[in-house]
């Protein structure tokens, strides 16, 4: 228990560390939210009353302090672009993306870790030498180029998936799934070459230990020692490593969300950042922070299940 | 009766980047049943080799049976050649009809699969019983091996059992099926002498319940004395020498069987002699008639520890607060005279590297005085500390792990000189030179890195080092634990030999009462963290006082067939812990004099 405790107390201290960061950039950023609400050419006395309003000639701490405790009461403010009420905004796009980090992690996890346990059995062999050069030319080549890619090959020529847009899962479960399945395989590739290395050295580790020789002298299946008594030990830090992507994946869902139309928070963030829509940058950057240190926080978790060395002491 | 392995002119090769290397080579020996049979041979003999031909593991190391019968006669009675037996065979073979056991009781069970899990897997598959059966089974096999509370031990995972505990798993594991072949494979080597008395015990009771055979492969002479029937002597990859035990040991016909015989100490065969002696090293009778007569020792102390105390903070909680404390070294008292050696003795975690890690500081003792020719050590500010450590030097038991590997070994042994800016430029390499003299290394290895010496050749390298600054006390912890016999026996002889030279007093920190009473003057047996009798070498071996020391040389095995120690069962007191609470008052050491100079712990 006093492991977890632990962890979720250093995700508080970070959780607020982030606010301060998000803050002082977005303050430091050039641009004037008033202004651009109301745009270059208004009325300075406008502009001077729509500031008092909006508590912008508040002193920074103050402001800080009234953003804090919105984002505290669920109180998140409105975006400046959309018009709507941020909270509902984030929830909405937080489901889209969702589904394609989901998607993204499952399709990276299920291609490394057979291709890596592949690899590591036959170790110096030609089949380490093809399972290596495939996943390095998925991480060789950026995010974008395979999303292209998959719009060619899957949207264009054989046409079995839609190139582009986002549908509600409430109205149409299978087409949300087939929108977010091209964006997710592209997301995935990039992924999977971290985790096949991951899994081939930690593989090869866990192969060349005495606890596997002593399975194979009990007469246990080559089968069984591979997929069973390897994988077993194998899987912990694979699983961590994956959590780790969690963020790398926010930064790469901008440009895919972007490429494919697909509405969730990728796109949500660069419709915010193009338009200087600074409570929704504050909210935006924060969600993502909370979220990927959760989801590492689970991972954390899930390794104390699967590893019965780590004691929750 | 039918042999139960007949092996025929085994041939193994390992293809490697610089071509086929042959692993063993026209190696034959049988088994009888409820004949033990003793493979023994140092590091690269080719010992374990043969043993994984045998469960045809060797392929997973990427070896080749190219030549060769290993015939086993399996339990229908029909003869199997395992060298040309199929996967699926071999499946039913392997765990089954043969049972094997490893030398890494702490690696050698997976460590996210219960006890129980590891335990019925192999009876499930072999003998289809279910898994309420094979459970059942499965406490019946804790059990014979001794393991107190099997009930819980199913349940529990491999980390939360000790090494002795472990290795008893590992033996109920190859046992399941009621094996007619077990082959053990330095199965004690990494334990503790008191469990491998255990261990030893154990085989031979389960040896005679069930009358298998056992091929039981190690590098210690002691243990093949103690267990064999009749012993293969390896060398190189071949065999040198077969026969019964008893002939071995009397009347060994190979000059290498002889050599491997004479390198190794036997415990007791210093019983009334004064001083420590060189070892007998066969071929090196010039050397040991060189060996000048003792000069009276001037008993004038050099190292004096007073009430040493060293303790680990055991950290826990949220804040990292320190709950309760390791007392690794509690309140140890001793001195060492100038050209003498103290030897201190004892099981794994007593604290007796701690110790001599405390006394060069390199952890901080919590209390204690530590002085040297006088001079506190304790008291001593960084600067001062660095200068004092110039006389106090360390030779750790892993030589590869101590030297840098990217660094030629003469950079390696000139640092310490131009750390002390002693010596620079034809003065350093004439001092360097005279280094790898004195410890009889070829002056051309001052060129090579470390991984082209063997291990007897590194630690070699480590003590010319260490001599390097000229330095009154080397503390040796285990410095010669990792090394072969013949290997072992060479670098004791050096040690002693730049005692006499030099005047050096060592604290040789080691597990081997053999070796400790070959070459101590003066013995501490640690406990606990506490040195539970200490004394000169010849009151501790002939009158040995506290009870632990009593049961730690009851359980030391001896190179003599003729004195077999391990037939009935033995069980030693496990040792507690030694972390207590914050705040805890341990009484202070209290010693009985039970002769001059030989202290017991009262309690």
């Amino acid at each position: 228990m006093t492991y977890v405790l632990n962890r979720l107390l250093s995700v508080i201290l970070t959780l607020f560390l982030i606010t301060l960061v998000t803050f002082a950039v977005t303050n430091i950023l050039p641009g004037d939210v008033a202004m651009m609400i109301m745009g270059t050419q208004s009325n300075p006395e406008a502009l001077e009353g729509l500031r008092e309003s909006l508590g912008l000639n508040d002193p920074l701490l103050m402001q800080y302090g009234h953003w804090v405790w919105g984002m505290f009461t669920g109180e998140w403010g409105n975006s400046l672009i959309f018009k709507k009420p941020i909270a509902e905004l984030l929830l909405q796009k937080a489901v889209a993306s969702g589904i394609i980090v989901v998607m993204s992690m499952v399709i990276a996890l299920a291609l490394a870790v057979p291709l890596g346990v592949w690899a590591a059995v036959h170790r110096d062999k030609w089949q380490d030498t093809v399972s290596s050069s495939a996943s390095l030319l998925g991480v060789s080549l950026p995010d974008f180029f395979w999303g292209i890619v998959m719009i060619l090959v899957f949207a264009r020529w054989l046409g079995w998936f839609p190139s582009s847009g986002f549908v509600e899962p409430s109205e149409d479960p299978l087409g949300t799934l087939q929108r977010a399945f091209l964006p997710s395989l592209a997301l995935g590739l990039g992924l999977m070459a971290h985790l096949t290395r991951m899994t081939r050295s930690t593989m090869t580790g866990i192969l060349s230990q005495e606890f596997i020789r002593v399975a194979r002298a009990k007469g246990l299946a080559e089968r069984t020692v591979i997929w069973r008594y390897a994988l077993a030990n194998a899987i912990g830090p694979v699983i961590t490593i994956a959590g780790l992507q969690i963020g790398y994946l926010f930064g790469s869902i901008i440009v895919m969300e972007s490429l494919f139309g697909y509405t969730g928070m990728g796109w949500l963030t660069y419709q915010a950042l193009l338009n200087r829509d600074l409570p929704l940058i504050q909210s935006t950057v924060f969600v993502i922070a909370a979220v990927v240190m959760v989801t590492n926080l689970l991972v954390d978790l899930l390794y104390v299940v699967i590893d019965p060395r780590i004691r929750l002491g | 009766m039918k042999d139960i392995v007949s092996v025929d002119h085994l041939r193994v090769e390992f293809a490697t980047d610089g071509g086929t290397v042959v692993g063993v080579q026209d190696v034959s020996f049988t088994i009888a049943p409820g004949e033990t049979l003793c493979v023994v041979g140092e590091s690269g003999s080719g010992k374990s080799v043969t043993s994984l031909s045998l469960m045809r593991l060797v392929e997973f190391g990427g070896g080749t049976i190219t030549q060769g019968a290993l015939n086993f006669t399996r339990a229908d009675g029909s003869t199997l050649d395992v060298a040309a037996a199929s996967a699926q065979v071999m499946g039913q073979v392997r765990g089954n009809e043969i049972g094997m056991i490893f030398q890494e009781p702490m690696t050698a069970l997976n460590p996210v699969f219960t006890i129980e899990r590891q335990l019925t897997d192999g009876l499930m598959l072999h003998k289809g019983l279910s898994q309420s059966e094979a459970t059942e089974r499965a406490l019946d096999l804790l059990k014979s091996v001794r393991i107190p509370e099997p009930e819980q031990r199913l349940k529990q995972y491999p980390h939360e059992l000790s090494g002795g505990m472990r290795q008893r798993v590992v033996i109920a594991m190859a046992m399941a099926c009621e094996p007619k072949l077990l082959i053990a494979d330095e199965p004690t080597t990494a334990l503790d002498v008191t469990i491998q008395a255990e261990i030893l015990a154990l085989i031979n009771r389960l040896k005679r319940e069930n009358g298998m055979a056992v091929l039981f492969i190690t590098h210690d002479m002691a243990v093949v004395a103690q267990m064999a029937d009749r012993v293969v002597v390896m060398y190189q990859g071949r065999i040198v020498e077969t026969g019964p035990v008893a002939q071995i040991f009397e009347n060994p016909r190979e000059d290498y069987t002889k050599a491997l015989l004479a390198a190794v100490p036997k415990l007791g065969e210093m019983k009334g002699k004064a001083a420590p002696e060189r070892m007998r090293l066969i071929g090196d009778e010039a050397a040991r008639a060189a060996q000048a007569p003792r000069k009276p020792r001037t008993a004038k102390v050099l190292l004096e520890v007073k009430n040493l105390t060293t303790r680990f903070p055991v950290k826990g909680g949220i804040l990292r607060r320190t709950m309760a404390q390791v007392h690794a070294v509690e309140d140890v008292s001793f001195t060492i005279n100038v050209g003498e050696t103290l030897a201190l003795v004892g099981e794994s975690g007593c604290g007796k590297s701690s110790c001599g890690r405390s006394i060069l500081r390199l952890i901080e003792p919590t209390s204690g005085e530590i002085l040297i020719n006088g001079n506190d050590i304790r008291a001593l500010n960084r600067p001062d500390l660095r200068r004092a450590r110039a006389d106090m030097q360390m030779v750790f038991q892993d030589p590869f792990a101590s030297l840098n590997p990217y660094r030629r070994l003469r950079a390696q042994v000139a640092e310490p000189l131009q750390n002390f800016n002693l010596a620079s430029g034809a003065d350093l390499e004439a001092r360097v030179l005279d280094l790898f003299d004195r410890v009889r290394l070829p002056r051309d290895f001052m060129n090579r890195f470390p991984h082209e010496l063997s291990g007897g050749q590194r630690q070699r390298v480590a003590i010319a080092r260490a001599l390097a600054l000229n330095p009154k006390l080397i503390v040796a912890d285990e410095a010669v634990s990792a090394l072969d016999v013949s290997v072992q026996a060479q670098v004791l002889n050096l040690m002693m030999e730049l005692q006499e030279d030099l005047g050096l007093s060592y604290l040789f920190i080691s597990h081997d009462m053999a070796v400790v009473e070959r070459v101590a003057h003066q013995v501490g047996v640690m406990y606990l963290g506490r040195i539970v009798e200490i004394g000169p070498r010849a009151a501790i071996f002939d009158n040995p006082s506290h009870p632990y020391t009593r049961s730690l040389l009851s359980a030391v095995p001896i190179a003599d067939p003729a004195t077999r120690r391990f037939e009935g069962d033995m069980n030693f007191k496990p040792i507690s812990s030694p972390i207590f609470p914050l705040g805890h008052q341990p009484a202070k050491s209290q010693y009985t004099q039970v002769a001059p100079g030989h202290f017991v712990l009262q309690g």
